[in-house]
């Protein structure tokens, strides 16, 4: 993150000082425009002018491109020498016809454009884009095929494993991220619109979303709300996130993001909208619903049955890691008659030893946990293994037997991590640590009272937020019963007839009917040569 | 009134919960012993009538709640006082409410917790929530409806397993006079089933207006029928004079589950589904008071009530009642008479006529004008 | 505004957590759990109640593995008082922590306790306070103080409590002789004008100071085992009288409590020759008025095996099996029978007859209520039929000793 500061910081002073304003349009004099995009980048030695001359009128020109931003080879070997070797057809060719034949007939690239404005111009010099002047005329080229440079290549997605389903995920690169949705979804109903977002860091943002499924209303929302950010600068999409979600102030995400093209095409056919940024792998969906954060791309492809066990487990994890500490202070200080007797004995037992009461000692625990997990999280992988060592063996045995903790109280915080790593999506996870300790609240005070208060208030709180205009805990409440096949059960796909209405409201047909499979009729003669072919085989 | 629209299936999750909220706790109908289910059965149809009348007086004028329509049909003056009362009616009855549940939790699992604290974590739910609105509220219901019939069916497949449920102590049936058990079913009415009067201040934000007729009568049918059967299912675990003496039947009834040395102890049950349904009830009734006296005093932002009323909610609750007998005694011998049966039934009657008269009127004008 | 009312509302609700002070909390280190409760009478005519407390250290065994060898798993206090709630501040001056009875699952009362003063007002405090359940079992110390049976420890469960509340569960599924009757059980038979309880009892065979010692462990042979003892009789919530073996068993049976039995009869003018074991069994209690007297009767529905043969009898032929039926079926009968002529002289309905016409006939019950007891049930016609099935004869059909017999021949 500190490079990113300091150049903030640099940032900050320069703003002050006196910039010449910038004038409208390039002059016909290749110096002066030069000169001003010298002076415009401060003579940064990264803002390559190659002058030179071309045609048979020896007319000077320049190519200007940024280092690092542009493919080296394609410029040289394409740009540069297509341009030196030209020949003028005509002696007496005037500098606008050279302009002309130049576009025609020279450049062998796609996406040139001819541009007469400052500000456009060093827009696309800075995304990667050749600037061509020519001197005489007051128009320049703008090369946006030269766009290249060092950048991660494709690989596979570290934060949403998948047992099966496609392994890629997006990398920095907003055009690439696009175009591997496109590779997917192969429609011309797929429609990407960007603009560009931050006063200083142009940073491109892209949405994209299927025009004969989704929602219009909602790209209408996404758009009116992208147009009104005005901040300096969109360095992740979590930027984008903080500032067009619904409910700020709730501690749950209202808006999912993913790393995985198939997740973006999936969501997409459901009508959903996607917000590509320049520079993140992280792409947003939204408008989302809370089970959606319980669901994995393998549900998908995995069969239903299984699928649906998972989800259940899955939300029985999100009330383990909520609640599992919590409800373990309740039992034991409010209503130690709700144990069994043979359990509360033993725990009982155990903590004879501990010198603090069970809230303080759940604290100390889960605190201890949450530094663990910090220490792990920023390490080096080589050490990650270390810390777990020390921190779970060792400090939790030695403690254990020094009798400063309990072990049952080391069971049940150690259950509630492993429950929140379970959780498929991290959004999730991290909200409920934070609740997680209200809840220890809660129990400390008033028990199993306050647990449920605190469940209820919860429910109350997720049934008032929505995202983009959907309710957010849709469709379990507003309870819409046919939509259910797709949440906490997930319904076979050929029993998936429709989709969401709620987010693409005018195309919900998916499939056709009749699409459940069945055995051929008649099935005798199939059954007979299968058996021969295996006789064939053994 | 906000700008919020609860779909039929809401309403009727929200009215059944609301029904069977405090009366899973609070025991009806027990003057005809173990015709207990019986004499619920008989109130339904009480409560059926009740919702029928409030209906048709809500039908001559759709889209108002009562305290609006009330000055049209007594006149600005004596319909404004009425609808003052009846303001006054339905916090007097929120406040009984959260004093129950307050009690409930109190007696049954934090005896040294000052009831004050108890209900102040019971209003900051049901503050925070009125504040969400009702759409927030109807949606919760939709949810933990689920979570309450989990619980119910789970608990009653226990019970059978355990073998507690004895059908012999429901009989004999009919033991008592029929005007006993007449009684017990003109008790049941006012409560729980006359309590549905609150949602006249619900039906303006219904989607579809023409269904809030059978919304309504298959909500009060739906928890008729459940209040009956957990009436019996009590009763034939616990026997009548084990159920007469309990301050909270169910919770017995769930304690008497001891199975397979595991499933037992059960109390959590009792709790979450009890809780829930409190939180229903009170929240309903808090937030009527709350819409009514909004429209009452023209008050246009209503959220800005929610806090001060709440608070004195939260008061009043703990200033009715000295102790919980005498609490429990108001609440079966005062309120229901002189309470209940005025605002539950003549009122609505009065209102009814005087409905049909204006409408009379008007219809004659418009014929003259004609 | 709005800003400021939120801010309001978030003090309020953290208040709400904060001040709470955790009044209602108890730490499992503050408590100390009552695993049975033994109530006597001293001299003075107060209460004298054991409180046999867990010693969770002890029964856990401890993290080092096998440290709950040498101390009791059990700790028993002893204080006094004229009500129960006394005895429970009373015991606050000796014990460090506060009694806790959640976890409660035996309630003992003794024999002159429940003789003199009943077991009524002793049980009122167990049933209006919220800590104690109503599933909580209660028997009657016979013979012995209600002490011995909370002090005495156990061998094979660590508990001694807990033994007793086992051993009753078992016999009563295997015997069939005694009753596993809990709190709620009790309270219901003594409020019911149609009914009196029956409360199983338990005594100390030996020295009851012999069992008190861990070292009484170290023996194979308890020296002083506790044992289950008959069945107390009550009659206006007082004991009246004992019933024990067969006479227990018929109460059991009529009352559609037994699971399994044995039941021996004779053979070809042999006694005990054949046991039959009870696999499945109904009974049907109904009630009508007869020559307008309340008329009871009784049927009996059982299936079972047969379990053992002391001659040599022909199994393989139905004919025997059927006599055989007969023969246990009259058994039964008339052991029924005699109970309930034993049960009427001591004017106590503990059968439950009285609840049975009540339901039949609730209006002819209005009129004897106030007399069943002590003037119509003694003199109350009762029929008894019993239907035997014999299912199955077990792995082998005729027995080993009828071919010993025939070799011999």
């Amino acid at each position: 993150m500190s490079p990113f500061f300091k150049g903030k910081k640099q940032a900050a002073p320069n703003q002050s000082q006196p910039v010449d304003p910038m004038p409208g349009s390039i002059t016909s004099n290749l110096q002066d425009n030069l000169s001003l995009v010298k002076q415009k980048f401060g003579n940064s030695p990264d803002i390559i002018i190659r002058e030179l001359k071309i045609g048979s009128s020896k007319a000077k020109a320049a190519v200007i491109y940024v280092q690092g931003l542009v493919d080296n080879q394609l410029l040289n070997d394409f740009l540069i020498e297509s341009l030196m070797q030209y020949q003028s057809s005509s002696q007496n060719e005037t500098k606008p016809e050279m302009l002309d034949n130049i576009y025609d007939l020279v450049i062998p690239m796609g996406g040139v454009k001819k541009q007469t404005e400052w500000s456009k111009l060093l827009e696309s010099l800075l995304v990667g884009a050749t600037l061509i002047f020519i001197d005489g005329t007051d128009k320049a080229f703008t090369v946006a095929s030269t766009q290249g440079g060092e950048g991660r290549s494709i690989s596979e997605p570290t934060t949403q494993n998948v047992i099966r389903g496609s392994k890629e995920a997006f990398t920095e690169n907003i055009s690439t991220n696009i175009s591997m949705v496109r590779r997917i979804i192969r429609t011309p109903d797929l429609w990407v619109e960007s603009m560009k977002i931050g006063t200083q860091t142009n940073t491109n943002v892209s949405i994209m979303y299927l025009n004969n499924i989704v929602d219009h209303d909602v790209v209408q929302e996404v758009k009116k709300r992208l147009k009104k950010i005005k901040i300096d600068s969109i360095l992740e999409s979590g930027y984008i996130e903080q500032l067009i979600e619904d409910q700020p102030a709730s501690p749950f995400p209202q808006i999912y993001h993913t790393e995985k093209p198939d997740v973006i095409a999936g969501n997409l056919l459901e009508g959903r909208v996607a917000i590509f940024v320049n520079g993140t792998p992280f792409v947003l969906l939204v408008p989302v619903v809370f089970i959606q954060f319980f669901q994995t791309p393998d549900d998908y492809y995995f069969r239903f049955d299984i699928a649906t066990f998972t989800r259940f487990l899955r939300i029985f994890i999100f009330f383990i890691s909520l609640i599992g500490p919590a409800v373990y202070i309740a039992a034991t200080t409010f209503h130690q008659e709700m144990i069994p007797t043979q359990l509360v004995l033993i725990i009982a037992a155990q903590r004879e030893t501990v010198p603090f009461p069970a809230v303080i000692e759940a604290l100390i625990m889960e605190l201890a946990f949450e530094v663990l997990r910090e220490a792990g999280l920023r390490l080096p992988k080589a050490i990650g293994s270390t810390v777990s060592i020390v921190g779970g063996l060792v400090i939790g045995q030695a403690a254990v037997q020094a009798g400063i903790v309990s072990p049952p109280m080391v069971i049940v915080v150690a259950i509630t991590a492993i429950a929140s790593f379970a959780t498929p999506s991290f959004a999730v996870a991290i909200s409920v640590r934070l609740l997680r300790f209200i809840f220890m609240g809660l129990a400390a005070a008033f028990g199993f009272y306050g647990i449920i208060i605190g469940l209820i208030m919860m429910t109350v709180h997720l049934c008032s937020l929505r995202s983009f205009g959907v309710p957010y805990m849709a469709p379990l409440g507003p309870f819409r019963p046919v939509e259910n096949g797709d949440t906490l059960i997930r319904a076979p796909w050929w029993a998936t007839k429709k989709r969401p209405s709620l987010f693409s409201s005018n195309n919900v047909k998916r499939e056709a009917e009749n699409q459940m499979p069945a055995p051929p009729q008649p099935r005798t003669i199939k059954s007979e040569s299968t058996e021969k072919g295996n006789q064939n085989e053994s | 009134m906000e700008k919020a629209k609860i779909s039929p299936r809401q309403l009727f999750v929200l009215m059944v919960l609301f029904q069977l909220g405090s009366s899973i706790i609070i025991p009806v109908g027990l003057t005809a012993k173990q015709d207990a289910w019986l004499a619920i059965l008989g109130g339904m149809a009480g409560g059926l009538l009740l919702f029928l009348l409030y209906y048709k007086v809500g039908s001559y004028y759709p889209g108002l709640v009562p305290t609006e329509y009330m000055p049209k049909i007594w006149g600005p003056v004596l319909g404004k006082i009425f609808a003052f009362l009846y303001v006054l009616y339905l916090f007097y009855l929120a406040a009984r409410v959260l004093r129950d549940f307050g009690e409930m939790l109190v007696i049954f699992a934090y005896p040294e917790t000052p009831l004050f604290i108890i209900n102040l974590l019971w209003m900051v739910l049901v503050v925070y929530t009125v504040r969400k609105g009702i759409e927030a509220l109807a949606r919760t219901g939709e949810i933990l409806f689920t979570v309450v019939a989990i619980l119910a069916v789970t608990s009653f497949i226990l019970l059978v397993f355990n073998g507690s449920i004895d059908t012999r102590n429901l009989q004999p049936v009919f033991e008592e006079k029929p005007i006993t058990l007449l009684k017990a079913m003109g008790e049941s009415v006012t409560f729980p089933f006359g309590e549905i009067l609150v949602f006249t201040m619900i039906y303006p934000y219904l989607t579809q207006l023409k269904k809030a007729k059978r919304v309504g009568l298959y909500a009060v049918l739906i928890s008729g029928l459940i209040l009956s059967v957990t009436m019996a299912i009590n009763l034939s675990v616990l026997g009548f004079s084990l159920l007469s003496r309990s301050q909270f039947p169910l919770l017995s009834t769930i304690q008497t589950i001891q199975l397979a040395e595991f499933l037992e102890r059960l109390d959590v049950f009792f709790m979450i589904g009890v809780i829930i349904g409190g939180f229903f009830k009170i929240t309903i009734f808090v937030y009527v008071a709350i819409m009514g006296a909004a429209s009452l005093f023209k008050v246009k932002e209503s959220s800005h009530l929610v806090f001060p009323l709440g608070l004195i909610t939260l008061f009043l609750s703990i200033g009715i009642a000295g102790n919980f007998p005498e609490h429990i005694r108001e609440g079966l011998d005062v309120v229901p008479l002189y309470l209940h049966l005025p605002f539950q039934v003549i009122f609505p009657l009065l209102l009814l006529v005087g409905a049909i008269l204006r409408n009379k009127k008007k219809q004659k004008k418009q014929l003259a004008t004609k | 505004m709005s800003r400021k009312r939120t801010f309001l509302f978030g003090i309020l609700a953290s208040l709400s957590v904060f001040t709470s002070g955790c009044w209602s909390e108890r730490q499992l280190t503050d408590i100390a759990m009552v695993a049975a409760v033994a109530i006597d009478r001293n001299e003075e005519g107060q209460y004298e109640a054991s409180y046999q407390f867990f010693n969770p250290g002890n029964i856990a065994g401890g993290l080092q593995g096998g440290g709950g060898g040498q101390s009791p798993p059990v700790a028993v206090y002893t204080a006094t008082g004229d009500t129960i709630m006394e005895v429970h501040g009373n015991m606050s001056r000796k014990i460090s922590r506060e009694p806790y009875y959640s976890h409660t699952n035996l309630v003992v009362i003794s024999e002159e306790l429940a003789k003199k003063e009943g077991i009524a007002p002793v049980l009122e405090a167990f049933d209006r306070g919220s800590q104690f359940r109503v599933t909580t079992s209660v028997v009657i110390a016979h013979g012995v103080k209600a002490k011995d049976l909370v002090t005495t420890l156990a061998a094979l469960d660590k508990v001694p409590s807990q033994k007793i509340m086992q051993t009753l569960e078992s016999t009563e599924k295997a015997l069939g002789e005694n009753i596993d009757i809990d709190l709620e059980e009790v309270i219901n038979a003594l409020v019911s004008p149609g009914r009196e309880p029956m409360i199983s009892g338990f005594t100390v065979k030996g020295d009851p100071k012999a069992g008190t010692k861990q070292e009484s462990l170290q023996a194979t042979e308890m020296p002083s085992p506790i044992v289950a003892d008959g069945n107390a009789v009550f009659k206006n919530g007082k004991l009246v009288g004992w019933i024990e073996g067969t006479d227990a068993r018929s109460v059991l049976w009529v009352m559609d409590r037994l699971q399994s039995t044995t039941i021996t009869t004779a053979w070809a003018g042999q006694k005990d020759a054949l046991s039959y074991r009870v696999v499945r069994q109904k009974t049907n209690v109904s009630a009508d008025m007869k020559n307008g007297k309340p008329h009871i009767s009784v049927h009996i529905h059982m299936e079972g095996d047969i379990g053992e043969v002391t001659v040599p009898i022909n199994l393989k032929d139905p004919k025997t099996l059927e006599k055989i039926e007969k023969d246990i079926g009259k058994q039964v009968k008339k052991e029924i029978e005699t109970s309930i002529r034993h049960t009427k002289k001591r004017k106590a309905d503990i059968f439950g007859f009285g609840e049975v016409f009540h339901r039949a006939e609730p209006k002819e019950w209005k009129k004897v209520e106030k007399k069943w007891e002590d003037e119509i049930f003694p003199h109350l016609a009762v029929d008894v039929s019993v239907e035997t099935f014999i299912r199955r004869t077990g792995l082998r059909n005729n027995s080993y000793l009828s071919e010993m017999k025939n070799g011999k021949e």
